[in-house]
Protein backbone atom coordinates (compact mmCIF):
# COMPACT_ATOMS: atom_id res chain seq x y z
CA UNK A 1 0.00 0.00 0.00
CA UNK A 2 2.34 2.71 1.29
CA UNK A 3 4.69 2.14 -2.32
CA UNK A 4 1.84 3.29 -4.03
CA UNK A 5 0.55 6.20 -1.82
CA UNK A 6 3.41 8.94 -2.83
CA UNK A 7 3.02 12.37 -1.79
CA UNK A 8 4.62 15.83 -2.23
CA UNK A 9 8.35 15.18 -0.86
CA UNK A 10 7.81 11.79 0.12
CA UNK A 11 6.41 13.08 3.30
CA UNK A 12 4.31 10.05 4.23
CA UNK A 13 7.32 8.05 4.03
CA UNK A 14 8.92 9.97 7.59
CA UNK A 15 9.18 7.29 10.50
CA UNK A 16 10.16 10.39 12.85
CA UNK A 17 13.47 8.82 13.87
CA UNK A 18 14.64 12.53 13.96
CA UNK A 19 17.87 11.70 12.12
CA UNK A 20 17.60 14.82 10.75
CA UNK A 21 17.22 16.74 13.69
CA UNK A 22 20.53 15.12 14.75
CA UNK A 23 22.06 16.77 11.31
CA UNK A 24 20.52 20.06 11.28
CA UNK A 25 22.96 22.54 11.88
CA UNK A 26 20.57 24.98 12.94
CA UNK A 27 19.06 23.22 15.75
CA UNK A 28 22.40 23.42 17.39
CA UNK A 29 22.40 26.84 18.08
CA UNK A 30 18.71 27.85 17.50
CA UNK A 31 16.31 27.05 20.37
CA UNK A 32 13.24 28.71 17.78
CA UNK A 33 13.64 26.56 14.92
CA UNK A 34 11.75 23.56 15.39
CA UNK A 35 13.76 21.03 13.17
CA UNK A 36 13.83 19.89 9.97
CA UNK A 37 11.19 17.09 10.79
CA UNK A 38 8.69 19.19 12.75
CA UNK A 39 8.93 22.19 10.13
CA UNK A 40 8.82 19.88 7.03
CA UNK A 41 6.97 16.51 6.89
CA UNK A 42 4.55 16.91 10.39
CA UNK A 43 4.09 20.51 10.13
CA UNK A 44 3.63 19.74 5.91
CA UNK A 45 0.31 17.45 7.45
CA UNK A 46 -0.99 20.25 9.06
CA UNK A 47 -0.53 22.83 6.66
CA UNK A 48 -2.40 20.83 4.18
CA UNK A 49 -4.94 21.11 6.90
CA UNK A 50 -4.96 24.95 7.27
CA UNK A 51 -2.40 27.19 5.80
CA UNK A 52 -2.75 29.01 9.20
CA UNK A 53 -0.24 26.46 10.52
CA UNK A 54 2.55 28.19 9.30
CA UNK A 55 4.97 28.86 11.05
CA UNK A 56 7.26 31.68 10.82
CA UNK A 57 10.17 30.09 11.98
CA UNK A 58 10.79 28.18 8.72
CA UNK A 59 12.43 31.07 7.77
CA UNK A 60 15.41 29.73 9.78
CA UNK A 61 16.24 26.49 7.61
CA UNK A 62 19.61 27.58 6.20
CA UNK A 63 18.23 24.97 3.00
CA UNK A 64 21.72 23.03 3.45
CA UNK A 65 19.72 19.89 2.73
CA UNK A 66 21.64 17.61 5.47
CA UNK A 67 18.42 16.66 6.37
CA UNK A 68 17.48 14.90 2.77
CA UNK A 69 20.55 13.31 2.46
CA UNK A 70 20.63 11.67 6.86
CA UNK A 71 17.15 10.59 5.81
CA UNK A 72 16.98 6.98 5.63
CA UNK A 73 13.43 6.87 4.42
CA UNK A 74 14.13 9.32 1.13
CA UNK A 75 11.73 11.93 2.65
CA UNK A 76 12.72 15.61 0.49
CA UNK A 77 12.83 17.13 4.18
CA UNK A 78 14.48 20.19 2.76
CA UNK A 79 12.11 20.72 -0.14
CA UNK A 80 8.78 20.31 1.72
CA UNK A 81 10.18 23.24 4.17
CA UNK A 82 11.74 25.22 1.01
CA UNK A 83 7.94 24.55 -0.94
CA UNK A 84 6.21 25.38 2.18
CA UNK A 85 8.47 28.82 2.35
CA UNK A 86 7.83 29.56 -1.25
CA UNK A 87 4.04 29.14 -0.59
CA UNK A 88 3.41 31.12 2.66
CA UNK A 89 6.49 33.28 4.16
CA UNK A 90 6.68 36.75 3.07
CA UNK A 91 9.74 39.19 2.02
CA UNK A 92 10.91 42.54 2.03
CA UNK A 93 12.95 45.17 -0.17
CA UNK A 94 16.18 43.46 1.84
CA UNK A 95 15.36 40.13 0.71
CA UNK A 96 14.44 41.66 -2.60
CA UNK A 97 17.78 43.44 -3.01
CA UNK A 98 19.99 40.44 -1.69
CA UNK A 99 18.22 37.65 -3.62
CA UNK A 100 18.42 39.56 -7.05
CA UNK A 101 21.90 39.03 -7.68
CA UNK A 102 21.50 39.52 -11.73
CA UNK A 103 20.26 43.25 -11.52
CA UNK A 104 22.39 44.02 -8.20
CA UNK A 105 25.31 42.55 -10.35
CA UNK A 106 25.14 44.53 -13.40
CA UNK A 107 23.91 47.96 -11.74
CA UNK A 108 26.97 47.52 -9.55
CA UNK A 109 30.15 46.30 -12.15
CA UNK A 110 30.06 49.68 -13.96
CA UNK A 111 30.64 51.12 -10.58
CA UNK A 112 32.82 48.74 -9.25
CA UNK A 113 35.29 51.09 -7.25
CA UNK A 114 32.85 53.56 -5.78
CA UNK A 115 30.51 50.25 -5.12
CA UNK A 116 33.13 48.68 -3.15
CA UNK A 117 34.66 51.70 -1.36
CA UNK A 118 30.75 52.53 -0.30
CA UNK A 119 30.11 49.03 0.75
CA UNK A 120 32.93 49.72 3.02
CA UNK A 121 32.69 52.49 4.73
CA UNK A 122 31.03 52.22 8.31
CA UNK A 123 28.82 54.88 8.11
CA UNK A 124 27.09 53.06 5.02
CA UNK A 125 27.23 50.19 7.09
CA UNK A 126 25.33 51.37 9.83
CA UNK A 127 22.79 52.56 7.67
CA UNK A 128 22.48 49.18 6.10
CA UNK A 129 22.22 47.47 9.14
CA UNK A 130 19.80 49.80 10.83
CA UNK A 131 17.42 50.66 7.73
CA UNK A 132 18.05 47.63 5.48
CA UNK A 133 18.76 44.97 8.14
CA UNK A 134 22.05 43.48 6.55
CA UNK A 135 24.58 43.35 9.43
CA UNK A 136 27.39 45.41 9.29
CA UNK A 137 29.86 43.00 10.48
CA UNK A 138 29.58 41.45 7.03
CA UNK A 139 31.95 41.72 4.60
CA UNK A 140 30.90 42.24 0.82
CA UNK A 141 32.26 40.53 -1.73
CA UNK A 142 33.78 42.91 -3.70
CA UNK A 143 32.24 43.52 -7.64
CA UNK A 144 34.55 43.48 -10.68
CA UNK A 145 34.62 46.45 -12.59
CA UNK A 146 34.42 44.47 -15.97
CA UNK A 147 32.21 41.36 -16.23
CA UNK A 148 33.30 37.53 -17.35
CA UNK A 149 31.47 37.19 -19.97
CA UNK A 150 32.80 41.20 -21.18
CA UNK A 151 36.33 39.62 -20.69
CA UNK A 152 35.59 36.44 -22.38
CA UNK A 153 34.24 38.37 -25.57
CA UNK A 154 36.72 40.42 -25.93
CA UNK A 155 38.65 39.58 -29.29
CA UNK A 156 42.70 40.32 -28.21
CA UNK A 157 42.23 38.77 -24.66
CA UNK A 158 44.56 35.37 -24.66
CA UNK A 159 41.83 32.78 -23.64
CA UNK A 160 39.17 34.82 -24.93
CA UNK A 161 35.82 33.74 -27.61
CA UNK A 162 38.66 34.37 -30.61
CA UNK A 163 41.10 32.03 -28.97
CA UNK A 164 38.42 28.79 -28.90
CA UNK A 165 37.75 28.95 -32.16
CA UNK A 166 41.24 26.57 -32.82
CA UNK A 167 39.51 23.86 -30.38
CA UNK A 168 37.24 20.80 -32.19
CA UNK A 169 35.45 19.65 -29.17
CA UNK A 170 33.44 22.60 -26.76
CA UNK A 171 32.35 22.62 -23.49
CA UNK A 172 29.40 24.93 -22.52
CA UNK A 173 30.57 27.14 -19.37
CA UNK A 174 27.52 28.25 -16.81
CA UNK A 175 29.27 30.89 -14.92
CA UNK A 176 26.85 31.76 -13.00
CA UNK A 177 26.59 35.34 -11.02
CA UNK A 178 29.85 35.37 -8.87
CA UNK A 179 32.39 34.85 -11.67
CA UNK A 180 29.99 37.22 -14.09
CA UNK A 181 30.23 40.20 -11.41
CA UNK A 182 32.83 39.37 -8.64
CA UNK A 183 35.23 37.48 -9.62
CA UNK A 184 36.28 36.99 -13.42
CA UNK A 185 39.32 35.35 -12.56
CA UNK A 186 37.79 32.03 -11.63
CA UNK A 187 35.82 31.59 -15.19
CA UNK A 188 39.06 32.49 -16.92
CA UNK A 189 40.57 30.06 -14.44
CA UNK A 190 38.14 27.65 -15.98
CA UNK A 191 38.80 28.31 -19.33
CA UNK A 192 42.70 27.45 -18.89
CA UNK A 193 41.99 24.37 -17.49
CA UNK A 194 39.82 23.18 -20.38
CA UNK A 195 41.95 24.22 -22.74
CA UNK A 196 44.12 22.14 -21.06
CA UNK A 197 42.63 19.39 -21.27
CA UNK A 198 41.84 19.79 -24.86
CA UNK A 199 38.46 21.26 -25.02
CA UNK A 200 37.28 24.75 -26.40
CA UNK A 201 34.89 26.73 -24.26
CA UNK A 202 31.63 28.59 -25.39
CA UNK A 203 29.02 30.40 -23.03
CA UNK A 204 25.37 29.54 -23.22
CA UNK A 205 23.10 32.11 -24.90
CA UNK A 206 20.77 33.71 -22.70
CA UNK A 207 22.25 32.59 -19.18
CA UNK A 208 20.22 34.22 -15.79
CA UNK A 209 21.43 33.43 -12.44
CA UNK A 210 19.85 30.23 -11.33
CA UNK A 211 17.82 31.19 -8.46
CA UNK A 212 18.93 29.99 -5.61
CA UNK A 213 18.58 33.09 -3.85
CA UNK A 214 15.45 33.66 -4.80
CA UNK A 215 14.61 30.42 -3.82
CA UNK A 216 15.20 30.56 -0.52
CA UNK A 217 13.88 34.09 -0.10
CA UNK A 218 10.68 33.52 -1.41
CA UNK A 219 10.34 35.09 -4.69
CA UNK A 220 9.17 31.45 -6.29
CA UNK A 221 7.33 33.84 -9.47
CA UNK A 222 10.82 35.30 -9.80
CA UNK A 223 12.80 31.83 -9.76
CA UNK A 224 10.43 30.33 -12.13
CA UNK A 225 10.87 32.45 -15.01
CA UNK A 226 15.06 32.55 -14.51
CA UNK A 227 14.64 28.75 -14.68
CA UNK A 228 12.46 28.47 -17.50
CA UNK A 229 14.89 30.68 -19.07
CA UNK A 230 18.20 28.70 -18.14
CA UNK A 231 16.66 25.27 -19.16
CA UNK A 232 16.05 27.06 -22.45
CA UNK A 233 19.68 27.82 -22.56
CA UNK A 234 20.93 24.69 -21.23
CA UNK A 235 18.44 22.94 -23.67
CA UNK A 236 20.46 24.31 -26.84
CA UNK A 237 23.58 23.46 -25.31
CA UNK A 238 22.38 19.85 -25.27
CA UNK A 239 20.84 19.93 -28.65
CA UNK A 240 24.71 20.80 -29.97
CA UNK A 241 25.84 17.44 -28.49
CA UNK A 242 28.09 19.44 -25.56
CA UNK A 243 28.02 18.98 -21.96
CA UNK A 244 27.90 21.96 -19.65
CA UNK A 245 30.11 22.60 -16.76
CA UNK A 246 29.86 24.66 -13.70
CA UNK A 247 32.26 25.66 -11.04
CA UNK A 248 29.82 26.09 -8.38
CA UNK A 249 28.53 23.40 -6.08
CA UNK A 250 24.98 25.43 -5.07
CA UNK A 251 24.50 26.71 -8.85
CA UNK A 252 25.31 22.85 -9.97
CA UNK A 253 22.54 21.43 -7.37
CA UNK A 254 20.03 24.24 -8.12
CA UNK A 255 20.04 23.87 -11.69
CA UNK A 256 20.16 19.91 -11.52
CA UNK A 257 17.89 19.43 -8.29
CA UNK A 258 15.73 21.98 -7.53
CA UNK A 259 14.20 23.26 -10.70
CA UNK A 260 12.29 19.82 -10.66
CA UNK A 261 12.06 19.12 -6.85
CA UNK A 262 11.41 22.40 -5.79
CA UNK A 263 9.93 24.59 -8.40
CA UNK A 264 8.51 21.53 -10.55
CA UNK A 265 9.84 22.26 -13.79
CA UNK A 266 11.42 19.74 -15.86
CA UNK A 267 15.05 19.44 -16.72
CA UNK A 268 15.13 15.88 -17.38
CA UNK A 269 16.61 16.67 -20.65
CA UNK A 270 19.08 18.54 -19.45
CA UNK A 271 20.15 17.67 -16.41
CA UNK A 272 22.54 14.62 -17.06
CA UNK A 273 24.41 16.82 -19.51
CA UNK A 274 24.97 19.70 -16.58
CA UNK A 275 28.26 18.71 -14.50
CA UNK A 276 30.95 20.24 -12.07
CA UNK A 277 34.00 20.56 -14.25
CA UNK A 278 35.53 17.95 -11.74
CA UNK A 279 33.26 15.88 -12.02
CA UNK A 280 34.06 16.02 -15.63
CA UNK A 281 37.69 16.55 -15.73
CA UNK A 282 37.67 12.92 -14.12
CA UNK A 283 36.30 11.79 -17.75
CA UNK A 284 39.28 13.30 -19.69
CA UNK A 285 42.79 12.32 -19.99
CA UNK A 286 45.28 13.22 -16.95
CA UNK A 287 46.13 17.48 -17.18
CA UNK A 288 49.68 18.38 -17.63
CA UNK A 289 50.84 19.34 -13.84
CA UNK A 290 53.42 21.60 -12.47
CA UNK A 291 55.90 19.79 -10.46
CA UNK A 292 57.20 22.78 -8.40
CA UNK A 293 54.33 23.31 -6.42
CA UNK A 294 54.38 22.88 -2.29
CA UNK A 295 51.03 23.06 -0.71
CA UNK A 296 49.35 22.07 1.98
CA UNK A 297 45.01 22.07 1.22
CA UNK A 298 42.32 21.94 3.21
CA UNK A 299 39.35 20.58 1.95
CA UNK A 300 35.93 22.26 3.14
CA UNK A 301 32.48 20.06 1.67
CA UNK A 302 29.93 22.36 1.05
CA UNK A 303 26.23 21.34 1.96
CA UNK A 304 25.37 21.41 -1.54
CA UNK A 305 28.26 18.97 -2.64
CA UNK A 306 27.51 17.13 0.36
CA UNK A 307 24.06 16.89 -1.46
CA UNK A 308 25.37 16.57 -5.11
CA UNK A 309 27.67 13.23 -3.26
CA UNK A 310 30.22 14.78 -6.05
CA UNK A 311 33.43 15.37 -3.37
CA UNK A 312 35.19 12.15 -4.32
CA UNK A 313 35.80 13.45 -8.32
CA UNK A 314 37.51 16.60 -6.64
CA UNK A 315 39.38 15.38 -4.23
CA UNK A 316 40.60 12.58 -6.65
CA UNK A 317 41.81 15.40 -8.95
CA UNK A 318 43.34 17.30 -6.30
CA UNK A 319 45.37 13.97 -4.97
CA UNK A 320 47.02 14.28 -8.47
CA UNK A 321 48.57 17.36 -8.47
CA UNK A 322 52.33 17.02 -7.33
CA UNK A 323 53.73 18.62 -4.38
CA UNK A 324 49.88 19.56 -2.94
CA UNK A 325 49.02 18.13 0.35
CA UNK A 326 45.26 17.43 0.74
CA UNK A 327 43.81 17.47 3.94
CA UNK A 328 39.60 16.96 3.85
CA UNK A 329 37.77 18.44 6.55
CA UNK A 330 35.17 17.39 8.47
CA UNK A 331 31.60 18.37 6.47
CA UNK A 332 30.17 20.75 8.39
CA UNK A 333 28.09 23.40 7.46
CA UNK A 334 30.04 26.92 7.60
CA UNK A 335 26.78 28.73 8.61
CA UNK A 336 26.54 30.95 6.10
CA UNK A 337 23.87 29.50 3.64
CA UNK A 338 24.04 32.29 1.19
CA UNK A 339 21.80 35.31 1.71
CA UNK A 340 21.14 33.92 5.46
CA UNK A 341 24.10 35.22 7.13
CA UNK A 342 24.16 38.33 5.77
CA UNK A 343 20.82 38.99 7.67
CA UNK A 344 21.62 40.92 10.84
CA UNK A 345 18.80 38.81 12.82
CA UNK A 346 20.85 35.42 11.76
CA UNK A 347 24.40 37.33 12.17
CA UNK A 348 25.03 35.43 15.78
CA UNK A 349 23.57 32.18 14.34
CA UNK A 350 25.75 32.02 11.20
CA UNK A 351 29.08 32.27 12.77
CA UNK A 352 28.08 29.90 15.80
CA UNK A 353 26.66 26.78 13.35
CA UNK A 354 30.57 27.98 10.98
CA UNK A 355 32.29 27.97 14.60
CA UNK A 356 33.60 24.29 14.40
CA UNK A 357 34.57 24.49 10.79
CA UNK A 358 36.50 27.78 11.76
CA UNK A 359 38.61 26.03 14.78
CA UNK A 360 39.42 23.07 12.54
CA UNK A 361 40.22 24.83 10.06
CA UNK A 362 43.02 27.06 12.26
CA UNK A 363 44.11 24.54 14.04
CA UNK A 364 45.00 22.56 10.54
CA UNK A 365 46.14 26.57 9.32
CA UNK A 366 46.99 25.51 5.75
CA UNK A 367 47.97 27.86 2.82
CA UNK A 368 44.27 27.42 1.06
CA UNK A 369 40.85 26.28 2.02
CA UNK A 370 39.57 24.29 -1.05
CA UNK A 371 35.93 24.77 -1.60
CA UNK A 372 33.40 24.69 -4.68
CA UNK A 373 31.22 27.48 -3.22
CA UNK A 374 31.37 30.95 -3.13
CA UNK A 375 29.42 31.72 -0.05
CA UNK A 376 31.68 29.13 1.70
CA UNK A 377 34.51 31.28 0.65
CA UNK A 378 33.23 34.30 2.04
CA UNK A 379 32.25 32.75 5.65
CA UNK A 380 35.23 31.25 6.09
CA UNK A 381 37.90 33.93 4.57
CA UNK A 382 36.12 36.36 6.78
CA UNK A 383 36.14 34.29 10.10
CA UNK A 384 39.50 32.58 9.66
CA UNK A 385 41.39 34.90 7.39
CA UNK A 386 42.68 32.10 5.78
CA UNK A 387 42.76 32.65 1.74
CA UNK A 388 39.45 30.29 0.32
CA UNK A 389 40.03 28.48 -3.22
CA UNK A 390 37.67 27.39 -5.90
CA UNK A 391 39.34 23.86 -6.97
CA UNK A 392 39.26 24.90 -10.65
CA UNK A 393 41.25 27.86 -9.86
CA UNK A 394 43.80 25.60 -8.10
CA UNK A 395 43.89 23.07 -10.97
CA UNK A 396 45.10 26.30 -13.11
CA UNK A 397 47.52 27.50 -10.72
CA UNK A 398 48.94 23.60 -10.93
CA UNK A 399 48.94 23.25 -14.80
CA UNK A 400 51.79 24.20 -16.69
CA UNK B 1 36.52 4.88 -10.01
CA UNK B 2 38.17 1.41 -9.24
CA UNK B 3 38.95 0.11 -6.02
CA UNK B 4 40.28 -3.82 -4.26
CA UNK B 5 36.84 -3.17 -1.87
CA UNK B 6 33.66 -1.96 -1.92
CA UNK B 7 31.55 -1.70 1.17
CA UNK B 8 28.21 -1.13 0.89
CA UNK B 9 26.50 0.84 3.99
CA UNK B 10 28.77 2.78 6.51
CA UNK B 11 27.21 1.67 9.60
CA UNK B 12 28.92 -0.29 12.55
CA UNK B 13 29.66 -3.04 10.46
CA UNK B 14 30.36 -1.78 7.00
CA UNK B 15 32.53 0.67 9.01
CA UNK B 16 34.56 -1.94 10.78
CA UNK B 17 34.91 -4.13 7.73
CA UNK B 18 36.01 -1.11 6.03
CA UNK B 19 39.03 -0.72 8.77
CA UNK B 20 39.73 -4.13 8.50
CA UNK B 21 40.32 -4.59 5.10
CA UNK B 22 42.25 -0.91 4.97
CA UNK B 23 44.20 -2.55 7.86
CA UNK B 24 45.43 -4.69 5.21
CA UNK B 25 46.43 -2.61 2.41
CA UNK B 26 43.49 -2.71 0.31
CA UNK B 27 42.13 0.04 -1.26
CA UNK B 28 39.16 0.76 -0.22
CA UNK B 29 35.72 2.68 -0.92
CA UNK B 30 32.42 2.82 1.41
CA UNK B 31 28.85 3.94 0.20
CA UNK B 32 27.39 5.24 3.16
CA UNK B 33 24.03 6.01 2.79
CA UNK B 34 23.07 9.41 5.22
CA UNK B 35 25.06 10.93 7.46
CA UNK B 36 24.75 9.09 10.84
CA UNK B 37 26.17 5.85 11.70
CA UNK B 38 22.73 4.64 12.75
CA UNK B 39 20.11 5.36 15.06
CA UNK B 40 21.89 3.82 18.14
CA UNK B 41 25.01 5.89 17.02
CA UNK B 42 26.25 8.21 19.61
CA UNK B 43 28.96 9.61 17.96
CA UNK B 44 27.40 9.72 14.25
CA UNK B 45 30.50 10.67 12.31
CA UNK B 46 33.91 9.11 14.26
CA UNK B 47 34.01 5.84 12.28
CA UNK B 48 33.54 7.41 8.53
CA UNK B 49 35.96 10.08 9.44
CA UNK B 50 38.05 7.67 10.94
CA UNK B 51 38.21 5.79 7.71
CA UNK B 52 38.29 8.40 5.40
CA UNK B 53 41.23 9.87 7.60
CA UNK B 54 43.03 6.36 6.81
CA UNK B 55 42.62 6.43 3.31
CA UNK B 56 39.69 5.16 2.66
CA UNK B 57 37.38 6.85 0.29
CA UNK B 58 34.12 7.19 1.89
CA UNK B 59 31.19 7.89 -0.35
CA UNK B 60 28.56 9.68 1.98
CA UNK B 61 24.77 10.28 1.13
CA UNK B 62 25.28 7.85 -1.61
CA UNK B 63 23.26 4.94 -1.60
CA UNK B 64 23.85 1.52 -4.16
CA UNK B 65 21.17 1.07 -6.59
CA UNK B 66 22.46 -2.37 -8.49
CA UNK B 67 25.27 -4.54 -9.51
CA UNK B 68 26.68 -4.95 -12.52
CA UNK B 69 27.92 -8.56 -13.52
CA UNK B 70 29.87 -10.61 -16.01
CA UNK B 71 30.51 -14.21 -15.84
CA UNK B 72 28.49 -15.06 -12.49
CA UNK B 73 30.89 -12.25 -10.64
CA UNK B 74 29.80 -8.69 -9.35
CA UNK B 75 32.12 -6.15 -11.40
CA UNK B 76 30.61 -2.75 -10.28
CA UNK B 77 27.77 -1.22 -8.48
CA UNK B 78 25.94 1.74 -9.52
CA UNK B 79 25.27 4.45 -7.06
CA UNK B 80 22.23 7.14 -7.12
CA UNK B 81 24.73 10.12 -7.07
CA UNK B 82 27.32 8.71 -9.37
CA UNK B 83 24.61 8.39 -11.90
CA UNK B 84 26.21 6.23 -15.23
CA UNK B 85 29.94 5.57 -13.38
CA UNK B 86 29.64 2.75 -11.68
CA UNK B 87 31.92 1.86 -8.96
CA UNK B 88 34.16 -1.18 -10.10
CA UNK B 89 35.94 -3.20 -7.20
CA UNK B 90 37.41 -6.99 -7.01
CA UNK B 91 35.36 -7.95 -4.19
CA UNK B 92 32.00 -6.49 -2.84
CA UNK B 93 31.44 -6.20 1.00
CA UNK B 94 27.02 -6.07 1.65
CA UNK B 95 26.53 -3.88 4.93
CA UNK B 96 23.54 -2.62 4.62
CA UNK B 97 21.43 -3.29 7.28
CA UNK B 98 18.13 -4.78 8.20
CA UNK B 99 14.43 -2.65 7.70
CA UNK B 100 15.34 0.77 9.16
CA UNK B 101 18.34 0.88 6.71
CA UNK B 102 16.36 -0.33 4.16
CA UNK B 103 19.04 -3.04 3.71
CA UNK B 104 15.87 -5.10 3.63
CA UNK B 105 12.46 -4.05 2.23
CA UNK B 106 9.47 -5.71 2.15
CA UNK B 107 6.13 -6.37 0.45
CA UNK B 108 2.81 -7.97 1.37
CA UNK B 109 4.24 -11.38 0.52
CA UNK B 110 8.41 -11.26 0.73
CA UNK B 111 10.83 -9.53 2.41
CA UNK B 112 13.83 -8.94 -0.18
CA UNK B 113 17.24 -7.44 -0.81
CA UNK B 114 16.85 -4.37 -2.95
CA UNK B 115 20.21 -4.34 -4.62
CA UNK B 116 21.43 -7.25 -5.92
CA UNK B 117 18.36 -9.27 -4.97
CA UNK B 118 20.40 -11.60 -2.89
CA UNK B 119 18.54 -14.92 -1.14
CA UNK B 120 16.96 -13.65 1.65
CA UNK B 121 15.47 -16.44 4.55
CA UNK B 122 12.07 -15.58 6.05
CA UNK B 123 8.81 -16.57 7.25
CA UNK B 124 5.90 -17.12 4.67
CA UNK B 125 2.55 -15.54 5.19
CA UNK B 126 2.90 -11.92 7.12
CA UNK B 127 1.18 -12.77 9.66
CA UNK B 128 3.86 -15.34 10.68
CA UNK B 129 6.30 -12.65 10.92
CA UNK B 130 5.46 -10.81 14.07
CA UNK B 131 4.71 -11.95 17.57
CA UNK B 132 1.67 -10.61 19.21
CA UNK B 133 3.10 -10.06 22.49
CA UNK B 134 4.97 -6.95 21.65
CA UNK B 135 8.19 -8.16 24.48
CA UNK B 136 8.64 -11.19 22.77
CA UNK B 137 11.78 -12.11 20.12
CA UNK B 138 9.92 -11.20 16.88
CA UNK B 139 10.26 -13.47 14.24
CA UNK B 140 11.08 -10.69 11.34
CA UNK B 141 14.30 -9.53 13.00
CA UNK B 142 15.60 -13.40 12.24
CA UNK B 143 15.00 -12.22 8.60
CA UNK B 144 18.10 -11.68 6.11
CA UNK B 145 20.51 -12.75 3.39
CA UNK B 146 21.93 -16.24 3.10
CA UNK B 147 25.34 -16.98 3.02
CA UNK B 148 27.45 -19.54 2.57
CA UNK B 149 29.66 -20.92 5.30
CA UNK B 150 32.65 -18.52 4.22
CA UNK B 151 30.34 -15.76 3.83
CA UNK B 152 29.87 -15.29 0.29
CA UNK B 153 26.01 -14.02 -0.28
CA UNK B 154 23.62 -16.80 -1.81
CA UNK B 155 22.07 -16.66 -5.61
CA UNK B 156 19.36 -19.08 -6.28
CA UNK B 157 21.28 -20.96 -3.52
CA UNK B 158 24.47 -20.45 -5.41
CA UNK B 159 27.54 -18.81 -4.01
CA UNK B 160 28.90 -15.46 -5.83
CA UNK B 161 32.66 -15.93 -5.47
CA UNK B 162 33.38 -12.08 -4.62
CA UNK B 163 30.38 -10.54 -2.36
CA UNK B 164 30.25 -11.42 0.99
CA UNK B 165 27.59 -9.95 3.54
CA UNK B 166 28.30 -8.48 7.02
CA UNK B 167 26.68 -7.16 10.08
CA UNK B 168 22.70 -6.55 10.60
CA UNK B 169 21.51 -7.63 6.82
CA UNK B 170 22.43 -11.32 7.73
CA UNK B 171 20.23 -13.87 8.62
CA UNK B 172 20.25 -15.29 11.81
CA UNK B 173 22.54 -18.21 11.91
CA UNK B 174 24.16 -16.74 8.54
CA UNK B 175 28.54 -16.80 8.12
CA UNK B 176 29.80 -13.50 8.27
CA UNK B 177 32.58 -12.70 5.92
CA UNK B 178 36.13 -13.02 7.72
CA UNK B 179 38.14 -9.85 6.52
CA UNK B 180 41.01 -12.15 5.81
CA UNK B 181 39.21 -14.05 3.45
CA UNK B 182 37.76 -11.17 1.68
CA UNK B 183 41.21 -9.83 1.34
CA UNK B 184 42.66 -13.18 0.28
CA UNK B 185 39.80 -13.01 -2.48
CA UNK B 186 41.01 -9.93 -4.19
CA UNK B 187 43.79 -12.09 -5.76
CA UNK B 188 41.65 -14.58 -7.24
Amino acid sequence: MQEFNISEGNLEQCLKCNLCTLVCPMMQVNEYYPGPKKAGPDGERYRLKDPDYYDYALKYCLNCKRCEVSCPSGVKVGDIIQAARLKYAGHNLRDFVLASTDLVGSLSTPFAPIVNATLKARPVKAVLHTVMGVDAQRKFPSYSQKTFTRWFRKASVPGGEADQSGFERFVRFYHGCYVQYNYPQLGKDLVKVVNAAGYGVRLLEGERCCGVALISNSFGRQATRQARANIAALQQAVAAGEDIVTVSSTCTFTLRDEYPNVLHLDNAAVRPHLTLLSRWLCRQGPLPFRKDLHLRIAYHTACHMQKLGWRSYTLQLLRQIPGVEVIELEPRCCGIAGTFGFKKENYAWSQAIGQGLFDAIREIAPDYVVTECETCKWQIEMSTGVPVLNPVSLLAMSIV
Amino acid sequence: MKFDALIIGGGRSGSAAGRALLSRGLHVCVVADGLHLGVDGADPYAHLNALAREGATVLRGDRALRGIWEEGRLRAVQTVKLEDEPIEASVFVLATGKFFSRGLLSDMERVYEPVFGADVSFLSGRSNWYAADFFAPQPFLDFGVQTDPEGHVLFGGVPCPNLYAVGGILAKGAAAADPARISLSTQD
